[in-house]
């Protein structure tokens, strides 16, 4: 059979590490890098598909790496938004047109690659690393004050990050023996202990950085605002789902927090109910107040994350139930159209500041009639953020709710809903500025082809999605089944 | 099966585009494509509603006709239908919508005059958004529909609105969305509950029938539902988004605001609040009454404080919603069927009253230059038959015979007090109602003008467009089985389930 994984992998490790050759031998063609890492990424894509249909893990793989649907949904997601970004920035990074930026996000897509498929805690976090560095330097990319702060922000707090992770990880292997994560959550349940407990809470904490978790947060609205707006593109819809991933992998299965402290308080369900109500609070009431597009969609995205924990609520709440199949499949599917929705808003904000050299909302006045189709592709985004019908973030964030609507963690439901309509306040703002409110000038701004592109795919998916979900909604519940 | 009311939803949502375009190309092909398409609209909602008066004799309670079903989404135990149907109580609902959608064309072609080519489309998402509220019958199809009605009047408000209309456009979307997605999760909380899990009505009212579902889970849906619905209807003390909406609205969306969109939630509490929640809904019944009597008698005497013409009449929409959620739950206390029959007969009256009053109100503010009561003067004289118009809409809206708004109140009217005693002061609110309309009458038709004002009259065009509110009111007097006679099933039907 095939072994399509290793021709992924073999692709996108070749496209990082021979890209910046094209510098060395000066080609003139200030795009090329873009075009062959976009091929790339689209035959990636391909074979992860064919991958997820004919699922053979490679020998050389060992124990270290799975075969599941959930590592392919997870795959497509982040290696489609980092072609996305790859697309848009043939436009966006023309004046740099550096052949390492495109080396840099190769490498990025690889360690996501295999951070989706990864079963064992010390691929878990070469794989977190392979994709993070890249990251760091790509936030500092422009050069600029602002980037460089963003950069050096970033790195302090992601290293800071790993560094949890690997202590947790040292603590799982010293407690177990096994750096397997089947064999570390069987023993963490199986002799649960106060430092298991411990090591519990610090992959919630490592993980929950990249999550953009409360209070894990507060680097991301920094270092969104100051990175090059394609570069927080594929910080919100791509890096960010890998924590989630991760999250899922390690976390969902770990119970050991009540067996270690008797008390009914002290519940995984109630520490991911607590988080992800304060996660969306913060994130929304914090997303009102800014003046800042960039500052916004940051906040916006971390009030995303909050309604992704809500599968991990039911999950954790009652394992196996059907609540916790719907929260789960919920999760999977909102990561999915984040993925999207959040893509399609970030790169609208690239091109408003890519054009008008402006991220202040002011810039926003009037933006239907100056930038029709960026300003239709923001507004649809917006709606589907919010989670208006029948657009896609409509469903998955319906099947959240649905999955603790009745039970104990009814307040969480509540929560979820009323943030969603909070939520509405500061997204019809925007669409309030950009249709009803006049704008400085009503000339025509270009829209650049490659980003026109990828609007229609992502708007295409967005109301797509939305009137069809069945589909999607199948991949994620099939992914999930295996969890359960 | 059926297409019918598929097509009723679809042909407004795929001419949308159409229109946009036809318009952009076009001022007049626009206007009239739109014509065309909303009269095509309304032929087949008359269409829908012919079928169901005809059947209605015949038709056990409880029954939805020209139903379609087919599966949506299903994952592990989750199942979604897409699942149409009518009766007698959404039957009437979906004639007028379409009615005034047709009326809101003919009125806009003068009042609207920029981004004509994005109005006249959002008009027709409007129409497909409300014919699928109506005829849903599955709770997340009806909300996913309930939801996209906000989107255009969002724009409607925002876009051709008054001074301050980006206000009260983002007020209208805030309240209303907080609202229904309250509603939603009651939805979900109810379905989640449920022995055998399931959205569509017809089945949970089986199930009810059957007493399968345990009454305690009705209480806290019921409340949720409730939220959602008063804001819609409004009920006091939700309702302070809609004179700030109307005012800053133009006068046709206004037509469609208080003709269509306030109906939205009367239909949400017969259908849902008592047709799904029964148990809860006759346990509480006296507060719904309570509070429906409230709206009736703050609307009345706000309306009595109002100096802007358009405000007024804005306080009437809440006046005479309030007796449609009096008359349902005067139904379930006392059993008396006149209530439900009368709630659903206000519903029809008041779109067509209120609706000729408001766009009236955009004409007078046209050719005036206010709507300002104490500044109009004289219209008796200057502007004789807008004046003629403005008296037969305001006994129209007050519910004087031959218009069968007097019907239908007093059907309403006569089941409050067969409910209770104290339900008589009711009698009162359509004497508050007369009073301040009479006062408005006096004020600017019988006062003398002005010299000075140069004003120019309705032309004989837009009488005839007038006539087509209020002609079918002084039919309905007469011929009021056709709202009732199939309305009948439906009250039955709802007073049987608890």
């Amino acid at each position: 059979m095939t072994d399509y994984f290793t021709i992924t992998v073999a692709l996108l490790a070749g496209a990082g590490l021979f890209l910046p050759l094209l510098q060395v031998f000066r080609v003139r063609n200030e795009n090329l890098a873009g075009y062959v890492l976009a091929l790339i990424l689209a035959a990636a894509m391909a074979l992860i598909g064919l991958f997820t249909l004919y699922p053979s893990t490679p020998s050389w793989a060992g124990s270290l790496l799975t075969s599941d649907q959930l590592g392919g949904l997870f795959a497509l997601v982040t290696v489609g938004v980092t072609l996305a970004v790859t697309i848009v920035s043939f436009d966006f990074q023309k004046s740099t047109s550096n052949p390492v930026y495109y080396s840099l996000l190769a490498f990025t897509a690889l360690g996501m690659v295999l951070l989706a498929y990864s079963k064992d805690l010390l691929m878990l976090f070469v794989s977190w690393e392979l994709m993070s560095l890249p990251t760091y330097v790509l936030a500092g990319f422009d050069k600029k004050l602002r980037s460089n702060e963003a950069s050096v922000k970033y790195a302090i707090i992601g290293a800071m990050s790993s560094a949890v992770i690997l202590y947790a990880i040292s603590l799982a292997y010293g407690l177990t023996g096994s750096t397997q994560i089947s064999a570390v959550v069987a023993g963490f349940t199986s002799n649960p202990s106060a430092l298991a407990g411990v090591a519990t809470l610090l992959f919630v904490a490592g993980f929950g950085f990249k999550m953009s978790i409360v209070p894990f947060h507060m680097w991301i609205p920094d270092a969104y605002e100051g990175a090059p707006t394609t570069i927080s593109t594929l910080l919100a819809a791509a890096t960010k789902k890998a924590g989630f991933i991760a999250a899922i992998r390690v976390l969902l299965a770990i119970t050991t927090l009540y067996a270690v402290t008797k008390s009914p308080l002290f519940t995984m369900a109630n520490v991911f109910a607590v988080l992800a109500v304060l996660t969306m609070t913060v994130g929304n009431i914090s997303a009102l107040t800014q003046k800042s597009m960039t500052r916004l969609l940051a906040y916006s995205s971390i009030a995303q994350a909050g309604y992704m924990l809500i599968g991990f609520v039911a999950f954790a709440n009652a394992p196996g139930s059907t609540a916790a199949t719907l929260g789960l499949t919920g999760t999977v599917f909102h990561v999915i159209n984040h993925a999207v929705m959040k893509g399609a808003a970030f790169l609208a904000a690239a091109l408003v500041i890519l054009q008008l050299k402006r991220a202040d909302l002011g810039a926003y006045n009037g933006l239907g009639k100056r930038m029709p189709i960026t300003a239709f592709t923001l507004a649809v985004a917006f709606l589907g953020l919010a989670g208006v019908p029948p657009l896609s973030g409509f469903w998955s964030k319906l099947i959240l709710v649905l999955s603790v609507a009745n039970g104990p963690y009814g307040w969480v439901a509540l929560a979820a809903i009323l943030n969603s309509a909070f939520s509405l306040g500061y997204y019809a703002w925007v669409i309030k500025r950009m249709y009803i409110d006049d704008g400085e000038s009503t000339e025509r701004v270009k829209e650049p082809f490659w980003f026109v592109l990828v609007f229609a795919i992502l708007v295409g998916l967005i109301i797509g999605i939305g009137i069809f979900p069945q589909q999607v909604i199948n991949f994620a519940s099939n992914a999930v089944a295996g969890l359960g | 099966m059926s297409y019918v009311l598929s097509l009723l939803i679809a042909l407004p949502l795929v001419a949308a585009p159409f229109v946009y375009l036809a318009t952009r190309a076009d001022r007049r092909l626009g206007i009239y494509a739109s014509l065309a398409i909303s009269l095509v609209v309304m032929a087949v909602a008359g269409y829908v509603f012919w079928q169901v008066y005809a059947q209605a004799p015949s038709l056990a309670p409880g029954t939805y006709l020209l139903q379609e079903k087919y599966s949506w989404i299903s994952f592990s135990s989750f199942g979604l239908n897409y699942f149409l149907g009518v009766d007698g109580l959404s039957s009437p609902l979906l004639f007028v919508s379409a009615l005034l959608t047709v009326l809101v064309i003919i009125g806009s072609r003068r009042l609207i005059d920029h981004h004509e080519a994005e109005y006249y489309s959002l008009i027709f998402l409007f129409e497909g958004a409300i014919m699928g509220v109506f005829t849903s019958l599955n709770l997340i199809l009806f909300y996913i529909f309930w939801e996209i009605v906000l989107i255009p009047m969002f724009f409607f408000i925002g876009v051709w609105g008054g001074p301050r209309r980006k206000y009260a456009a983002l007020k209208f979307i805030i309240f209303t969305f907080a609202g229904s997605t309250i509603m939603l999760l009651g939805f979900l909380y109810f379905y989640m509950g449920m022995p055998s899990p399931s959205f569509d009505i017809p089945t949970i009212q089986a199930m009810l029938q059957a007493h399968e579902i345990p009454v305690a889970l009705e209480y806290l849906p019921l409340l949720a539902s409730f939220i959602g619905f008063a804001v819609k209807l409004p009920l006091v003390p939700f309702h302070t988004w809609l004179p700030d909406a109307h005012v800053e609205a133009p006068s046709p969306i206004s037509v469609l605001l208080a003709g269509v969109l306030l109906k939205m939630g009367g239909y949400g509490f017969l259908r849902v609040s008592i047709g799904l929640f029964p148990n809860a809904s006759a346990q509480y019944a006296w507060v719904f009454l309570a509070l429906g009597l409230f709206s009736m008698f703050y609307g009345a005497v706000a309306a009595l404080l109002q100096k802007d013409l358009k405000k007024m009449i804005a306080f009437t929409s809440i006046n005479h919603m309030g007796f449609v959620l009096f008359g349902a739950y005067a139904t379930l206390i006392s059993g008396n069927l006149l209530g439900i029959q009368g709630a659903i007969f206000q519903m029809f009256t008041h779109a067509l009253a209120v609706g000729s009053l408001f766009m009236l109100s955009g004409y007078i503010q046209h050719q005036a230059g206010t709507r300002e009561i104490p500044l109009l003067k004289g219209l008796g004289t200057t502007m004789p038959r807008t004046a003629a118009i403005l008296v037969l809409g305001s006994a129209a809206a007050m519910g004087l015979p031959p218009f069968s708004s007097f019907l239908a109140e007093f059907m309403v009217i006569a089941a409050g007090i067969s409910a209770s005693a104290i339900a008589a002061i009711s009698v009162l609110v359509p004497v508050i109602t007369a009073g301040y309309f009479l006062w408005m009458i006096k004020k600017t038709v019988l006062s003398p003008a002005e010299a000075g004002h140069e004003t120019h009259d309705m032309g004989w065009s837009d009488v005839g467009a007038f006539a087509v509110y209020l002609v079918p009111l002084v039919i309905l007097i007469i011929a009021s089985y056709l709202i009732l006679t199939p309305a009948l099933p439906v009250a039955q039907f709802l007073r049987g389930l608890p």
